[in-house]
Parts: C-alpha cells; structure tokens; sequence
C-alpha cells in the first residue's frame, strides 16, 4: 500500500483510442442561450505536450471544467483512456489521473504551503478514519514519504524555503507555481493548466517548461495547457489546438496552426498569431470570465 | 456511445421523463400535485369539509404570506437570513396588545401602531448594527448568530416586560359570519382579507412603482444596482420598512386570531423559512403565493392526521422542500 | 428552555454561591456542554458547515437510550442501559446521516435551515408521538444502572475522606473525564491528514475537489461525529435530570452551544472547555445576583444577556477568546 503507484506511461487504454489519452465528441455546454462549448471534438494524444489556444471567450476554461466534472455538459461524450467520464464527479475525475488547475489560482490560502502539498498526494491511508485506526503505522510511514516528494517538488520552483509559511501571503507568481506543484504530487496521467504561465517570471517559466519536459520523457504525463503567450505556445508545445465561439477550429502543429486561415481570422480582433516571433504579453491570471 | 456518457442512448424511462418535465415547468407540477392532493382530500373528505377547512388555513396563510414576503425581500436585497424575523412578529402583536388592550383603544389603532413601531425598528437595527455589519465586510456565519442573538434580546425583553403569561387581544372570536355557504370567524375572515388587500397591494409596488423596480434591481445585483446610480441606502431603508411592516402586520394577525406569547414569532418563523424557500428565496411573488397556499395545506392536513401535528407537517414540508428543489417553485437556481 | 435543567428545588440564596452542590451542578451543566459543543466545533470551527441542529441529535440520542432501557412510557425494561448507548449513539449517525445526505450539498445558510427544521422536526415528533416517547410529560427511570455506579463512586469518595459527598458528584467525575477523552480525540483526529482534508474543504472545496477529495463524504463524517458528541450529551443531560423531556431541547440549546464555541474560538478545542466553564458560571451565578425582580424576570434577563453576548462577539471580536484570526472562518 504505502508502494509508489507506477511511473511507467502507456496503459493499453492509449493504443485503443489511438494514443489519445483524453477525446471528446460533440462536448457542449450552454448558459441559457449561449453555446460556451459548442458540438466540440477534440483528442489529446498521449505523452504530449499539447496546448489549447483561442481568442477571449472561446471556451477553453468552460472546456476543461466540463470534461473535469465541474460543470454538467449539455452534450457529446468524452473519455479519458479510454473511459467514459462525462457526469462523474470531479474528485473522482482526479483520482482517474485527470488533474487541474484553475485560471484563478485556488492556493488554500489558510493552510501551510506544505499542507498543500501533503493534501494532494494520492493513496494516503491516514485521510480515512478506518485507516488512521487500524493502520496507524502505514498511515505514519506514507506521510513521511510524501513530506520528503513534497519538499523535492518544492524546490524545483524554489519554493521549498516556503514551506511552512501560509499559502495566503505568497505572490500571485508563487501561488501559481504553488498550485503547479500541488497538482503534480497527485501524480496525474493527464494535467490540464490553466494559463500555467500567467505571472511568472521568463526564468521560473523556463524552468516550469523544462520541468514538463522532463516529466513527459521521463513519466509519460501527458500536457494540455491554455496559454496566450503566443511564444510558449509555438514553441514548447507538440501540437496545437485552437477553439473560438466554443468550436474546435484548427488541430495540428504549431506550424500548421500558425498558417491557418481559420485561426488568422479568429484572432483577427483579439491580437494575432504572429506575435509568436516577438515578445506577446501574457494576460494576468483573473482576465477574462473564459479564456 | 458507452454508458456513462451524456447524449441518451437509450429512451428515458416514464419516471424520467416526469422529472424532466416537472424540473423545466416546476410551477404547473407543483398546480397538478395539489391538485391531485385537492382531488383526494374532496374523494374522501367531501366538498365542504375541504373547503372549510381550507378557507380558515387561509387565515393562517396570511399570517405566513405576510412574514414571508418580509423575510424574502430582506434576503434578497440584503442577502441575510434573518432569524430575527420571527421576532418581529411577536414585537408587532405585542405592540397591538399595548394599544388594544393596554390603552383601550381601538384594534384598528393597534394595528397601524405595530406596523410602525416595527418598522421603526428594523430601521434603528439597520442603522446601528447591518449597515455597519455589512460595511466591515462580516460573513455569513457571524450575520446569521448576530440575527439569532438579535432574536434572543427582543424575545426575551418582550417576556421581561410582559412575562410568560398567554394574552389576548380584544376581539370578537365567538362571531361567525357566512361566506359561500361557509362559515369563517369575524376575525379570521378580517384577516384574510386584510391580508390579501395588503399583498395584493404590496405585489403592487414591487410591480409598478419606482421603488419597486428599484428594490428588484437592487436584489438582481447590489454593485450593478449603485453603479446605475441608484440610491441604495434609500432602497435598503424602504426594505426594511416594508419587512418591519409586514412582520408587525403578520404578528397582530397572528395574536388575532390565535393568542399572544413571547414564543409567537419563533413558533411561526419555520413555517415562514417554509414559505420562503418554496417561493425561492428571494421571490417576493413567490413567498406570497408560499405563504398561502402552505397556511391552506397545513390545515388540510388536521383532515387526515391529529391537530397537533400541525406543526411539525410545517416541518416535513420545509424539509422536503430543501432537498427537492432549494431553489423553490420559482426560483432561479441560486441555492446550490 | 425557559427554564434551565436543573433541580427547581434549589434554593436561591447568597450561601447557596459557595454551596458544593450548586457548583457541582454548574460543572455538570458545563461538562455537558463541553460534550455538546466539541461537535459543533468540529462542524463549525474545522469543517464549515453551520449544523443548527445539534439540539436534534442530543435529543434523538437521549431518547433513544431511554426509550431503549425503559421500553417507552408503558414499558417494562428493555435493553440493558449501558449496552443501550452504543446502541443510541448509532442510531443518532444513522439519523445524522440521513438529514446529511440530501442537506449537505445546499449552500451554507441554507444548511443551517435544515439542520434546524430536522432538530425542531425531531423534538415536535417527541412532543406529539406520546405512545413512544411520553409527550410532554417525558421518559423517566432509565437511570437505575447508573444509580449503582453512582453509588460505588461514593463510596469510593467516602475512602478517600470524603464523608458526605454530593450525590451528583460522580456524575461530575464522569462527565469530565468524558469531555478530556472526547477533546483529546477530537484534537488527535484534527492532526492527521483526515483532518487536513477537512480543513481544505472548509478552505475551497472545489479546490479538494480537483484534488481527489470527495467533499460530501468528510462533510458527513464531520456531521457524524458531531452527532456522537450530540447523543453523548444527551445521555448526560439524560442522567442528571433524571427524565427526558422535549422542553429540553429547544432550539435554545444549540444557539447556546453556538454562543460557547465562539465565546471560547473557533478552531480550538481546549477553547470549548473553557468557554463552556465561563459561560455556565455566568449563568447561573446571574441567579444569586440580588435584584429587585420576580423570578422570571430574571431568568428573562439572562437569555437577553445571551444574546447580546452573542450579538457583541459577533460584533468586536468574533475570533473568541483563544480563535486565532488567520483561522477564522467567519469574515468569508
């Protein structure tokens, strides 16, 4: 029990769904009469590092609470390697290994930074009442474990110093990456960020892009992250997915979607791809009702 | 698609697709479930029983509509759920008994010296502790213990002052009077229509007038509300004037047509959150439609079971109402 | 109440201040008190969810022992006492569970409601159901097995030195070993990652959420230990009086519950004890205070204290005595 869960990528789930770790079909979602998320069909491969692009008001957070539980869908299916998953809760969605999280970041504010971190970590007996009675030794010893992951994951965004502090009087950059973190003890297959980049400085944004790298090579975790910042985008990702008025307009590499007529003219308005060469301005966490 | 998906795979069962149905016309669902309720009752109880009966829970009804649309209104523009609300009825009665009974003067006196007196006194609470309350910021738990501590002072003043004894106020009880070949107390029948007049009139207001609008404008959004430009310490003023009027209203009601305690407003405070909820909070239209029809459930119900358990009906329904449909009948989806 | 759980055959006089028995009472009161806001503490103070329905489960827990030991109001003797409030106290989570289940996903007033429509359900039920429960007149002679305990316990006082003690005095002993175990749990299953998981939920919940935590379930096992500690006051309440009736469980009890977790903090529960001890001294030694007043005036006046206790806390100083502000739950 108090085991690590399996590093190794690729459940046989992935070569059914040919390599998608997450595919929606028709995914919709409405407010009174207007389509946030509209008949959207989309599949993630996995092992990738995929981003989800669009102008303001597109979808893409409406999207990930969907297909995460948050909110109920209107419509379509959606699986996660290759399991049904539209109408379960969410925390169940996040035991699956689909974690998220949020545009505006949810640092538990009135708890130690290392409370968050201990929180998140999956398999813990000692959060069920029978497993603190009748296993307290197991309970004690995969605490300790989790102490020791926590503090490592800490440091690879400097915050390991922080630990003991409130979450609440950390920056808004800290609290991002704090919630990065947080979300990576639970040992996703599939981790959905919300603007991951939004306030953080270019050398801690490199580090997190490299973290990811690293954790894809080395785990097989699977990325799809919302990001404006059209440089992150073009260049650290694999593949490139562009939603606008809730539809799935372009699918494809950064290359392919930077050359498409469809999404030129979608962000005709909103700024342009082109900014992908020089330096686009990343948009503060708390924009936007949905990116 | 496989199961678990959202796009129907398979017909819906009849039972769903009642639900369905009952979730997108909640109003014409709850019309047939009484009706059905009616249907039954007429069945076995016979035409004139039914309808006796129901005529005096309209009495009752009144008492409810009226503290309820207070209770809503305050909630909807104040967003507090004032368990003090039940108090107010019980000021209100007391003050009647004051002039009523006390100075001799006529009921007619009582009565409009409750409405003011309560109203004033949900002025002065504004004033000196919810407006300050609501400027520091406070939340949800400490208004409510506030609006409970409030609750536990004017009871326990009115039971110094008066003591626990059981008073009356100088109506006539004994005097029927024939209304479609029903009979109803003079009283009782006074206080039906009163009260219909008054909510009638203040549905009214909140339709028609300049105050109304703004009163619902404030209760859609605060922030959007002053940002118009509308005066809202002006509105929220008036809010607490009509809240303190109705429940001093509803209060002598009450007192006319059962007896005067201190534990009077409390007693009927449940039966009002009843009302209230099932009118979705915040739905003054809806309390007031609540409120009424409750008042003639409840009494429907001492055909079937023993009166004493009139009460705790109240109770059950408020209950099932809470875990049915918290947003009420009417309501928008704001409870979840 | 409008009047209090105890003897009315006390006398209420200046000696009577110093007297043993009066503050063996007052400690009595306050242990149960103890035990009774312990679970509020838990609901309120680390879980977020405002429970007005405490006074329900003491009362489902009192009366089911005493309906279980005597049989109902014509019985003859049922279960043995002592095996009855395991019994009881089960049936309370069960009754915990069931108001929980369908109550737990409204938002937080809305909650509080129907926690407080449950309680007053309950006790109506107890009033108006008298072939179970006795109505008004209530339950009595449940309490012969603890008599027997009682007197042992006496008898061991008196070997000590102790040449008269106070009858009531080892209900005294054992209602505050009861608190000090319930408190020292309480405080052991806070420092674990189950309670940690609580206090994310009381924090954000969608926040547990996205982190695999199931916010219904330790909401309701929150609710469920509430309930223990409700039914265990019950008994308590149960044994000193020596009846149960429905007047003792009016919603008063719990807003009074309520004004001691917030005299003594919340998310403290060694606070509990000590706002427990405060609040009951206070009270009751309001009654020796000489005033030229009828009795139920007096009593009038300390409920009209309570609430202004209540409404200045709220007011000034919200965090209590030992609540620290970080903590607080209250200015969200």
């Amino acid at each position: 029990m108090a085991s690590e869960p399996s590093t190794a990528p690729a459940p046989p789930a992935a070569a059914r769904n040919g390599g998608a770790i997450l595919a929606t079909e028709e995914l919709t979602k409405h407010f009174g009469g207007i389509f946030a998320v509209d008949r959207a069909s989309l599949s993630v491969r996995e092992g990738s590092i995929t981003a989800l692009i669009g102008p303001n008001g597109a979808g893409k957070t409406t999207f990930f609470n969907v297909v995460t539980g948050f909110y109920r869908p209107d419509g379509g299916a959606a699986t996660f390697q290759g399991r049904p998953i539209l109408g379960r809760p969410p925390h169940r969605i996040a035991q699956l290994g689909m974690v998220r999280t949020f545009q505006i970041t949810k640092a538990l504010a009135r708890m130690p930074v290392i409370d968050n971190m201990l929180l998140a970590a999956p398999d813990q007996p000692g959060e069920h009442l029978l497993g603190l009675l009748l296993r307290p030794g197991a309970s004690r010893r995969r605490e300790r474990e989790i102490r020791d992951r926590a503090m490592e994951l800490l440091a690879v965004f400097n915050l390991e110093r922080l630990a003991d502090e409130y979450a609440g009087t950390l920056s808004g950059g800290q609290r991002k990456l704090l919630e990065l973190a947080r979300a990576l003890m639970t040992r996703p297959r599939l981790l959905l960020l919300d603007e991951p980049m939004a306030g953080i400085n270019p050398t801690l944004g490199r580090r997190l892009l490299d973290h990811m790298q690293r954790l894809r090579a080395e785990e097989g975790v699977t990325f799809l992250f919302i990001e404006h910042d059209m440089e992150v985008v073009m260049n650290h990702s694999d593949r490139v997915i562009v939603m606008a008025e809730g539809r799935v307009i372009a699918d494809g590499t950064p290359d392919e979607v930077r050359a498409d007529q469809s999404v030129i003219d979608a962000y005709l308005g909103s700024g342009t791809v082109r900014d992908a060469e020089s330096e686009a301005s990343p948009v503060a966490g708390g924009g936007p009702r949905d990116s | 698609m496989e199961a678990g998906t959202l796009s129907p795979s398979r017909e819906l069962t009849p039972a769903e697709r009642l639900r369905g149905w009952a979730n997108r016309n909640p109003a014409l669902a709850a019309s047939a479930f009484l009706g059905v309720v009616v249907v039954v009752l007429v069945a076995s109880k016979g035409l004139y029983d039914v309808a006796q009966v129901g005529l005096n829970g309209l009495s009752l009804g009144a008492v409810y509509a009226l503290g309820a649309v207070g209770l809503t209104l305050v909630y909807a523009i104040l967003r507090l759920v004032n368990f003090a609300h039940g108090d107010f009825l019980t000021f209100g009665a007391y003050m009647a008994y004051l002039v009523n009974v006390t100075w001799g003067l006529p009921l007619i006196l009582g009565i409009f010296f409750a409405m003011a007196t309560t109203a004033l006194l949900g002025i002065f609470l504004e004033r000196v502790m919810w407006g300050p309350m609501r400027t520091r910021g406070a939340g949800v738990l400490q208004l409510i213990l506030m609006s409970i501590g409030l609750a536990l002072v004017i009871r326990y003043v009115i039971q110094y002052i008066w003591s626990t004894d059981i008073r009356f106020l100088d109506v006539n009880v004994t005097d029927t009077v024939n209304f479609l070949g029903l009979r109803i107390g003079q009283t009782k029948l006074i206080v039906v229509v009163v009260g219909i007049v008054v909510l009638v009139a203040i549905g009214l207001m909140l339709r028609y007038t300049l105050l109304g609008k703004r009163m619902r404008a404030l209760s859609d959004n605060l922030e959007l509300a002053e940002t118009a430009g509308i005066d809202t310490s002006r509105v929220i003023l008036w809010t607490w004037i009509f809240a303190g009027g109705l429940a001093g209203l509803a209060g002598v009601m009450a007192a006319m047509t059962t007896d005067i305690r201190p534990e009077l407003g409390f007693e009927l405070l449940v039966i009002i959150f009843a009302a209230v909820v099932l009118g979705g909070i915040g739905d003054a239209f809806g309390a007031l439609a609540a409120g009424l029809v409750l008042g003639v459930v409840i009494e429907w119900s001492t055909l079937v079971i023993d009166a004493r358990w009139k009460t705790f009906v109240g109770f059950v329904i408020l209950i099932i109402a809470l875990v049915i449909r918290p947003q009420g009948i009417f309501g928008k989806s704001r409870a979840i | 109440m409008t009047e209090l759980p105890f003897d009315p055959l006390f006398a209420v006089t200046f000696e009577s201040l110093t007297s043993i028995g009066f503050w063996t009472s007052v400690g009595i009161l306050a242990g149960t008190f103890t035990i009774f806001t312990l679970g509020l503490q838990m609901n309120v103070g680390y879980t977020g969810i405002i429970n007005f329905g405490q006074a329900g489960f003491m009362a489902v827990g009192a009366y089911s022992m005493a309906i279980l030991t005597t049989g109902g109001p014509d019985g003859d003797g049922l279960i043995n006492f002592w095996l009855s409030l395991p019994l009881a106290v089960l049936i309370t989570i069960a009754f915990g569970l069931l108001v929980g289940l369908p109550s737990l996903r409204l938002r937080a007033d809305y909650f509080a409601i129907a926690t407080i429509a449950a309680a007053e359900a309950v006790r109506l039920f107890a009033l108006n159901a008298r072939d179970l429960t006795g109505g008004n007149q209530g339950l009595i002679g449940f309490g012969d097995e603890w008599d027997s305990v009682s007197r042992t316990i006496e008898g061991w006082l008196q070997d000590l030195g102790w040449s008269d003690p106070e009858t009531l005095f080892p209900l005294l002993i054992v209602v505050w070993i009861t608190a000090a175990i319930l408190t020292v749990a309480l405080r052991f299953i806070q420092d674990t990652p189950w309670g940690r998981v609580l206090r994310a939920i009381r924090e954000d919940e969608d926040a547990a959420r996205a982190l695999g935590k199931n916010p219904l379930s330790y909401k309701l096992q929150s609710l469920s230990i509430a309930g223990t500690t409700g039914a265990i006051a019950g008994f308590f309440l149960a044994l000193n009086l020596n009846f149960v009736n429905p007047t003792e469980f009016e919603p008063i009890v719990t807003f009074t519950g309520m004004g001691i977790l917030i005299l003594g903090g919340l998310a403290n529960y060694y606070g509990v004890a000590v706002g427990s001890l405060i609040f009951w001294t206070l009270f009751e030694g309001l009654r020796f205070i000489e005033l030229p007043l009828e009795e139920q005036q007096v009593a009038a006046l300390r409920f009209i204290i309570v609430g202004l206790a209540l409404i200045l806390l709220m007011a000034f100083r919200p965090q209590g005595l030992f609540g620290k502000r970080e903590e607080m739950v209250l200015g969200e």
